[in-house]
């Protein structure tokens, strides 16, 4: 019986030597970027194409033909084999990207997939899966292949709740304390994030978003890990005319390495949208008119 | 260096020649000020691991402004320049701010978006921007940003047409952090232009186009910024029309698409998106998604009411609006009305925002409902009260569900009473705030109660008016407790009509359970001095002595402290402001 074994296994290494020989290993991250337009970035993993020539040479052009299937297993996006990027394999190891392997710009993708692509370059978040196949030129012999389970999500920042946007301050309460609240991550994470409280003061003359992007914050403090309110004790002085009277918050999220959270903000730095409250010294307005009045 | 001088060339050129024109009469108004803040901060310990209390402001800081407005015959030319120095960017990479790390050019200077330097010179139907501009032209296309740049107004009869092109972003290289460095991330250039075509006839309709292009210039900077920091393309459209009839009912309608490119260094693609010619070419990275904003209300004698609904969908961006919230949609009612005899006035809104309509932050739409209901009353000459409630409430399902409930209760009374010689008011706050917060692992409980009392005699006669005030915040935690307890005493002393001096002193009590309390001292004294006329010089100096309790004992902090730490915080702000 070991005869026949030795035998076969003899005639197995001599086929593949005479033969060139295609190996693919799709290494994709199981946690990709959310946008498939990124996925050129090494974060997301690599394809490794060995290509082995065999005594009786070979054929070191292929091309790819890439399949997004969702959970169930139902197609949801091909790539046009006619339109793919031929490829000549150096003999050894061949690195391509992810974006190689999912070829945004040659992939039809279907109905509502297209259109939600269009509209935000983002899967709805769920699991998917990969299967890239290495082609002859004209596509119709499979040299290769390999399918890869992924999931994809993306998240929401928190929208700030209180103070409102525009809300006034009773200025005796505000120099000593002030409450924030805003809304959790979306969706939660099994790390809890970390929020950033910044506040900006916006001086006389300045404009909000001026003061939000050009000034130092007054506060710049991190909420307790996962909670979405901090209480910050100000210590200062509200009730002078000149100073104080206007600010400008956000709270930045990070994640537990302290980068900001990669969310479909504009400014990929983990910041919410902003919002403005007043000072107002209640106690000064009625002084006021109180002697007006007589 | 050749845009800032050109521009500048343009600035002063365009202005010379029109103050040496025919015009007989010149005349100035508005103000132009310096001023200066001092910021001191000394510590017990001096210097220690963590760092307890870190300085929360720019040792000095210098800050001029310019605003005058100089009318030469039909022209009005209104400028607003308003600078700082140092530079002191946070969220904005700049160079010689935080970290203080290399110069800025001037150009840089000119376009930090700290920094301001307009002039809107102005005849009859024609508006000339040059410098620093904060342009608003709808919700949905821009409005937020300062564009330092040159552009044109022009309202000939019906007709509006504006036109601004400039730069929101100066270029900064990136600078690798070395401790304690913390290096500079760096931004690309960011050009934007922006046009609007419209009809108009003011106080009844308007009806026009927006559109906002911007683009990352690649080859500004020899060291790009690091990704996540990518160079973008953002194109806007929106169709915009608002209408106001005699009867009283105001439209608001608007609508718009947006055309995106995270990174310019992706491939050029048609797919997913097509390009939009001649604005924009498209990558695979561009996205194309669409924001809707309707809105009705009207206004009667008495009471008001509205409706207002809009929509972003998740791949709906504009640069003049950077931090807009995107894949939403919210609806809000609301309404003001006076009552008996007008002795009540009400001011309500109730709306209800979702969010992850694309899914793409998980598979489930977030819902969050906003209502607030604020009621005014004036009972007697004497007595009034004000009542305010709002709810706030937001869940996101699903396995790593969130839900969380704010409600927040205010009563406000205030009595006043007075005689020949004096007034004299008493005024009192209750606020009962509960938040709870529910996640996987268990619902957390805030509840917030803050009292504060008031007390302002009023002497009709007398150059002195004093205030006193208490209160009292409790905040309970399902882990903690923090009580706080806050009396001020205040004194206004108007010496005359040019001299006015103002003095401040609070003592605050801060306890969390089950430590010693920290104690707080804060004192300010004031004064606004008028000097002549249209001189006036603002003064204001503040302490704040700082002592913890036992909530951080010298022995937490490396190396060891005898006693509790505590800080010495001291501002000085003065000012100069002359009034044209």
């Amino acid at each position: 019986m070991k005869r026949y074994y030795l035998i076969i296994t003899l005639l197995l290494i001599a086929a593949t030597a005479a033969q060139a020989q295609i190996n693919l290993n799709l290494a994709l991250n199981s946690r990709p970027q959310p946008w498939l337009s990124e996925w050129g970035n090494p974060v997301n993993g690599i394809m490794i194409i060995t290509y082995t020539t065999g005594a009786a040479g070979g054929d070191p052009n292929i091309k790819i033909r890439t399949t997004l299937l969702n959970e169930s297993g139902n197609v949801i996006g091909l790539s046009n084999i006619n339109a793919a990027r031929p490829y000549v394999l150096r003999p050894g190891v061949n690195q391509f990207t992810m974006a190689d392997a999912l070829q945004l710009q040659n992939l039809n993708l279907s109905g509502s997939i297209k259109n939600q692509m269009q509209r935000s370059g983002r899967l709805a978040s769920g699991q998917y899966q990969l299967m890239v196949e290495l082609t002859n030129n004209t596509g119709d012999v499979v040299r290769a292949k390999q399918t890869r389970p992924f999931f994809m999500t993306a998240y929401q920042l928190p929208v700030l709740m209180q103070p409102a946007n525009g809300a006034e301050l009773d200025a005796h309460v505000a120099q000593s304390v002030i409450t924030f609240r805003w809304t959790s991550l979306v969706p939660s994470t099994q790390e809890r994030p970390v929020y950033r409280v910044q506040v900006f003061e916006i001086m006389p003359g300045q404009q909000p978003m001026q003061a939000f992007r050009g000034n130092r914050p007054l506060l710049d403090e991190q909420a307790p890990q996962g909670s979405t309110q901090y209480i910050w004790r100000t210590n200062l002085p509200m009730l002078d005319s000149t100073a104080n009277k206007q600010f400008i918050w956000t709270v930045q999220t990070l994640d537990i390495d302290g980068q900001p959270i990669p969310t479909n903000d504009m400014n990929v730095q983990g910041r919410s949208e902003p919002a403005i409250f007043n000072i107002v010294n209640q106690m000064g307005t009625i002084n006021n008119a109180v002697k007006k009045k007589d | 260096m050749k845009k800032p001088v050109s521009l500048l060339f343009l600035l002063f050129g365009f202005v010379t020649p029109l103050l040496a024109q025919q015009s007989p009469k010149v005349t100035v108004s508005g103000d132009v000020g310096v001023s200066y803040e001092y910021y001191g901060l000394d510590k017990m310990p001096e210097t220690s691991i963590p760092n307890f209390y870190p300085a929360r402001k720019p040792w000095n800081l210098f800050r001029y402004t310019f605003d005058p407005i100089i009318s030469v015959g039909g022209w009005s030319i209104p400028f607003n320049f308003n600078f700082t120095s140092p530079p002191a960017n946070f969220t904005t990479p700049s160079l010689g701010g935080l970290g203080n790390i290399g110069k800025q050019s001037f150009w840089q200077f000119l376009t930090n978006p700290a920094n301001s330097f307009g002039i809107r010179p102005k005849i009859g139907t024609t508006e000339i921007l040059l410098g620093t501009q904060y342009l608003k032209y709808s919700d949905l296309s821009t409005g937020d940003l300062g564009i330092f740049g040159y552009g044109v107004n022009l309202s000939p009869g019906k007709f509006r047409i504006k036109f601004f092109n400039g730069t929101s972003q100066s270029p900064v290289n990136y600078v690798a952090p070395v401790l304690p460095n913390p290096g500079i991330v760096g931004a690309y250039q960011r050009n934007q232009w922006m046009g609007q075509l419209g009809m108009e006839k003011e106080g009844k309709y308007f009806v026009g186009f927006n559109f906002v292009h911007s683009g990352d210039v690649q080859n500004s900077v020899s060291s790009p910024p690091l990704p996540p920091i990518l160079p973008q393309e953002n194109m806007v459209i929106s169709f915009l029309a608002t209408a106001t009839t005699s009867t009283g009912w105001n439209y608001h309608i608007e609508l718009g698409q947006s055309f995106h490119t995270r990174d310019l260094t992706t491939p050029l693609s048609v797919s997913p998106v097509e390009d939009l010619k001649p604005f924009l070419t498209s990558h695979t990275s561009t996205d194309k998604d669409n924001a809707v904003m309707l809105g009705i209300d009207k206004k009667g004698k008495d009471w008001e009411l509205g409706a207002k609904m809009n929509y972003h969908g998740a791949g709906y961006y504009t640069a003049g609006y950077p931090f807009m919230n995107n894949d939403r949609i919210e609806y809000l009612g609301n309404t003001r009305f006076n009552a008996w005899k007008k002795k009540i006035n009400v001011v309500a809104s109730i709306g209800e925002r979702y969010g992850n309509l694309s899914h793409t932050a998980g598979p489930n739409t977030t819902s969050q409902l906003i209502a607030n209901i604020n009621a005014f009353t004036q009972f007697t000459e004497r007595f009034s009260l004000n009542m305010n409630f709002n709810n706030f409430g937001f869940n996101s399902p699903g396995i790593l569900g969130y839900k969380s409930v704010s409600n927040e209760l205010s009563i406000n009374p205030v009595y006043t009473w007075s005689n020949t010689k004096m007034s004299q008011l008493i005024s009192g706050t209750y606020t009962w705030s509960k938040y709870n917060e529910t996640t996987t692992s268990g619902t957390t409980s805030n509840n917030t109660q803050t009292a504060l009392l008031m007390y302002v005699p009023t002497w009709f006669t007398s150059k002195w008016s004093p205030d006193l005030s208490v209160m009292w915040f409790k905040d309970i935690t399902t882990l903690t407790t923090l009580n706080l307890l806050n009396a001020t005493a205040g004194v206004s002393w108007k010496a005359s009509k040019k001299f006015s001096l103002k003095g401040q002193l609070q003592y605050n009590l801060s306890t969390t359970s089950p430590f010693t309390a920290d104690k707080n001292l804060l004192g300010t004294l004031s004064f606004d001095w008028k000097i002549y006329q249209k001189l006036s010089w603002q003064f204001a100096l503040t302490g704040n002595l700082y002592h913890y309790g036992s909530d951080l004992p010298g022995s937490s902090l490396f190396p060891v402290y005898i006693g509790n730490p505590q800080y010495f915080e001291s501002t000085m702000r003065t000012g100069l402001q002359y009034r044209f």
